[in-house]
């Protein structure tokens, strides 16, 4: 597991969880999406995903960490990363106004502008309408 | 001899049709672990078809994997009993399919069907006391030497792969089992408020709060009938399907060899090949 993967994965998974903290209770769709998600299309390996989600580790960092994180993140990345966020909100098929801050507060730590936000949402929205599917995975 | 066991015993004045299937996995736990399997998927088809019927009557029909889903996302079904009923499925699918299966993979599902009985007693009769002793696990008929050796090595595989599959769990969620969830989510909807704040007093940034509102709300249509995405939404759809297929695959080479190397154990044990 390099440091490279460690702050992608935690980048990740503080920026999901936050995504779906910040509408309903998360439901089944958006848990199982998130990891889905971090180990098919961001290319995380298992022990970065566990080591990111470590107690500790998650409770030792703020949201402004994770926008400081996602900002430093490589353009192609950081487009990943939001499409995996607003995938959550199409998963649930709903988004709440702190859901809504999130993502715009997100979009701006990446330095992202309109035309390539709409694209990450194109993106998160065709993944999302394939996930009823694909979350036999998890299952097993 | 189920008699004498009768870890399920508790359950005929509950179902008696899962009671019933129960102590026939029971029986056979030692004897033939593929009827066991059969058995255990068969006796979960029928709670999460009792389970559908009280939640949602238009997918009685559906297939067990749908049911499951449904149950899961009405909220009746917590992440415990989903990964056991789950789990028996899979397992029961394989015995189904020819896959040999071994007496340490039955154990193992008749100790999740008991877990799931207990709690699926208190669903049906509405906040019941089940009163249950511990399980008992049937205890092995007698056996040579090699049938020992056997047995032994599936069970180091059978908790070799248990923890694999556990590590393979606890990446995918997004929360811990051990994560207090509704503490994180009071704490991250704080922070959220708080930024709300500063964003407010600073100014909005480009891609606004307004903006991604608007663009949660259009079609999806709309969008990809645009010039300028049509063409790249189409590449994102295929490197996103060939991107789950390449991860799906990776997931199903370890179980099938899982699956191999089980069947092997189990003609080991039979005194076979």
């Amino acid at each position: 597991m390099s440091d490279i993967d460690l702050d992608l994965a935690t980048t990740w998974f503080l920026a999901a969880r936050t995504m779906a903290c910040g509408g309903d209770e998360p439901s089944v769709a958006e848990e199982a999406a998130a990891g889905l998600f971090a180990r098919a299309i961001l290319g995380l390996d298992e022990e970065s995903c566990i080591a990111a989600k470590h107690k500790e580790h998650m409770q030792a960092l703020t949201l402004i960490d994770c926008m400081a994180m996602a900002g430093k993140l490589p353009r192609g990345t950081a487009d990943q990363v939001m499409t995996g966020v607003m995938m959550i909100a199409y998963a649930a098929a709903s988004m709440q106004p702190l859901q809504v801050r999130w993502a715009s507060m997100l979009a701006s730590a990446m330095d992202m502008n309109e035309e390539r936000f709409q694209r990450c949402c194109v993106n998160a929205r065709v993944v999302a309408s394939m996930l009823p599917h694909e979350q036999e995975a998890v299952g097993g | 001899m189920v008699d004498l066991i009768g870890n399920f015993d508790f359950l005929q004045k509950y179902d008696n049709r899962v009671a019933h299937l129960a102590a026939q996995a029971e029986r056979y736990v030692h004897s033939d672990p593929d009827a066991a399997l059969f058995k255990l998927r068969l006796m979960v088809e029928t709670m999460a078809r009792t389970l559908i019927e009280m939640q949602v009557p238009e997918l009685v029909d559906a297939e067990l994997s749908v049911m499951l889903r449904s149950l899961q996302r009405s909220g009746l079904l917590t992440r415990r009993e989903a990964d056991d009923m789950h789990a028996i499925r899979r397992d029961g699918n394989a015995a189904v399919h020819g896959y040999d299966s071994t007496t340490p993979t039955a154990m193992r599902r008749l100790r999740d069907a008991w877990r799931l009985s207990r709690w699926y007693a208190k669903i049906v009769k509405r906040g019941a006391k089940v009163q249950t002793s511990e399980f008992k696990p049937p205890l092995p008929p007698a056996e040579d030497a090699s049938q020992r050796a056997a047995r032994l090595r599936a069970e180091a595989l059978e908790e070799a792969v248990e923890a694999r599959r556990d590590r393979t769990r606890e990446a995918l969620l997004l929360f811990g089992d051990q994560d207090d969830i509704t503490a994180m989510r009071w704490r991250l909807r704080g922070e959220l408020r708080a930024l709300e704040g500063v964003a407010v007093a600073v100014g909005e940034p480009i891609v606004d709060a307004d903006f991604v509102a608007l663009v949660m709300a259009m079609d999806l249509e709309q969008i990809l009938e645009h010039p300028s995405w049509g063409r790249s939404s189409q590449d994102a759809k295929a490197d996103v399907e060939a991107q789950f297929e390449a991860f799906k695959a990776a997931h199903g080479e370890a179980e099938q060899a899982y699956l191999q190397e089980r069947a092997k154990l189990a003609r080991e044990a039979r005194g076979g090949a």
